[in-house]
């Protein structure tokens, strides 16, 4: 099956080269994101949904997980909910790409939470970082830094402006393609980020896109940390070895089955994962270039074709029995560039003593409905809380997941 | 579990929509939009028979700022989301056509617009009949000059949708080839 699926995909990526040149010649050429994109597709991205989804519609109940192991809703009424960062004193950001919030939630004496729109009109804010009691979040090559910001959630106070400091690329120079950004806090007190490319797939700068980069926080020393990286919207340090690891989406349009999307480690600084050339031992069709896969960084793990993964992290609580200690959580937040759905769950990478990743289990399913082609929520982010439950955002649903077991 | 996926699957059907509500609410809409969703008016889109997670989405970005049309702001401030889905409920119940005022046919800048559709894969997306789907809208005979407009805004980074195809769908057009794309699905019925 997944040859014969794999083989219609080539054969839909060849009947386009010949329908391309019988075609009176377009006047101006055709971008790098429609390459190998076959005509009469009607794979299109799934709508997102901005409007606030009642409680009593939220799809907790069709979640599934492994025995021991139960869902609730954390909190709900938070359209478009993706990247989770975390305050000293237990405030939950969240932030957003299409409807441009972050929101700040807060935990009840009750148990129950209560949002605020933190902030609102940005483009893209998906990547939010907490260093001490400051905020700050990135959209798109905005970077804006609210100090004290837990004890200001009602009147936030006019931000910092690092824009020009970290001086990210701009939506424009992104040609409208992955600039949002995923953020996190490293071990050695860096931002780390990423820039994605500027394409579907093309022959970018690999010195300005395709990066995972790090800055001191206030926006100098930018150090390349991985090239050809296609877009990362997930990253984490692992908790020991102080690794960086991230999560990797493969280019569209090149069939159902290839490229996978990808988990990476980072072991040195600057080390190059391949794109827009390979992505493992697979070498892109179109923009290979006559390059040896095997000269570039090989992914720790493939997770899945266009299975979108995002938001990962490794699991550092003591509630989940311990074989999940220092394990990899990992958000797929599931395909559209597929003939049939892929992904809409959160997966487990788990590790041998070395830091090998030795077997991929599925963790939180029940979302993608394989019968009828339909989900029910896009899980983006996860987050471990310090009780050891683990949060994991629903962006479709606006709804946040709490995870919890009982032996 | 099957009817509770199948109830929350996209993004319009989840809630329920009140298209007659929508049509008491959408009285201020029409003097710009057209009495019947088609509009006589420069510029100004015409709205009939557009999927209503589209027209709930743009009303969203418009009401959070993160869409450019000042003559929209005081119209979709403040909006509740129940209402703005009402509205795009009842709009999308009207039967869809072009403008009174549609200008003939050129079959020259006809031919360009289709040539270029294909390599710019408009039908992916927009569906062949350019009817549009869920939040991509309907494009089949909408007013000329806006399309031309909305492009070049994509274009020129100056509108972004809920995702970047768009962006990307246009990038690298010349203003001829936005003028030949906007005659050619403007024509189209």
């Amino acid at each position: 099956m997944t040859i014969r699926r794999h083989l219609l995909g080539m054969a839909a990526m060849l009947m386009a080269g010949p329908a391309f040149a019988q075609a009176p010649a377009p006047a101006a050429p055709v971008p790098g994101w429609a390459v190998g994109r076959p005509e009469g597709s009607t794979l299109a991205p799934h709508a997102a949904r901005l409007t606030v989804t009642p409680l009593d519609q939220v799809p907790v109940s069709s979640i599934r997980l492994p025995q021991g192991f139960q869902a609730e809703v954390f909190a709900h009424g938070i359209p478009g909910v993706r990247a989770i960062a975390e305050g000293p004193n237990g405030t939950l950001f969240a932030g957003t790409r299409a409807i441009g919030r972050v929101y700040a939630i807060t935990r009840n004496p009750d148990g129950t939470t209560r949002t605020r729109i933190f902030a609102q009109g940005l483009a893209q804010p998906n990547g939010l970082v907490m260093i001490g009691n400051s905020l700050y979040i990135f959209a798109v090559n905005r970077v804006l830094r609210y100090d004290n910001v837990e004890a200001n959630l009602d009147s936030p106070p006019a931000p910092v402006d690092l824009t020009a400091a970290f001086a990210l690329p701009t939506e424009q120079e992104h040609g409208g393609n992955h600039h949002w950004k995923y953020a996190t806090l490293g071990p050695d007190g860096r931002i780390y980020t990423n820039v994605g490319v500027n394409c579907n797939v093309c022959d970018t700068d690999r010195d300005k896109f395709a990066l995972l980069v790090s800055f001191r926080p206030d926006g100098s020393d930018r150090r390349i940390e991985a090239r050809g990286v296609r877009n990362s919207v997930g990253m984490a340090h692992h908790p020991v070895t102080r690794e960086l690891w991230a999560t990797n989406h493969g280019r569209d349009w090149v069939g159902n089955d290839t490229p996978e999307d990808s988990l990476l480690r980072v072991r040195r600084v600057g080390e190059d994962f391949g794109f827009p050339y390979c992505l493992g031992t697979w070498a892109d069709p179109q923009y290979n270039r006559g390059r040896a896969c095997g000269e570039f960084s090989q992914p720790a793990a493939l997770l899945g074709p266009h299975t979108a993964v995002l938001g990962m992290r490794f699991y550092t609580g003591t509630m989940f029995p311990e074989q999940y200690r220092n394990q990899i959580f990992i958000a797929r937040r599931g395909s559209w560039n597929r003939a049939r759905l892929s992904g809409f769950d959160v997966v487990v990478a788990h590790l041998d003593a070395q830091g090998n990743v030795t077997r991929i289990e599925e963790f939180l399913t029940g979302l993608r409905d394989d019968a009828s082609q339909r989900f029910a929520d896009r899980p983006a982010e996860v987050h471990v809380l310090r009780d050891g439950s683990m949060l994991v955002s629903g962006e479709q649903m606006g709804a946040i997941y709490r995870i919890t077991y009982r032996r | 579990m099957a009817a509770a996926l199948l109830a929350a699957a996209t993004a319009g059907d989840a809630l329920a929509q009140d298209a007659r509500r929508g049509a008491e609410l959408a009285t201020s809409c029409l003097q710009c939009h057209g009495v019947n969703g088609r509009s006589q008016m420069p510029d100004i889109p015409s709205l009939a028979g557009q999927p209503a997670d589209f027209i709930t989405i743009q009303m969203i970005l418009l009401r959070e700022g993160l869409r450019n049309a000042p003559a929209m702001a005081p119209f979709a401030a403040g909006k509740s989301d129940q209402d703005i889905q009402d509205i795009a409920a009842w709009f999308a119940t009207l039967p869809p056509g072009p403008p009174d005022d549609r200008r003939a046919r050129d079959a020259a800048l006809f031919a360009a617009g289709q040539a270029l559709s294909g390599p710019r894969h408009c039908a992916t997306c927009h569906v062949s009949d350019y009817g549009g789907r869920n939040q991509i809208p309907r494009i089949a005979a909408q007013r000329e000059e806006y399309l031309l407009h909305a492009m070049t805004q994509y274009r020129d980074g100056l509108r972004a949708g809920p995702d970047t195809q768009m962006n990307g769908a246009v990038m690298g057009l010349s203003n001829a080839d936005l003028a030949a794309l906007a005659h050619y699905l403007a024509q189209l019925d």
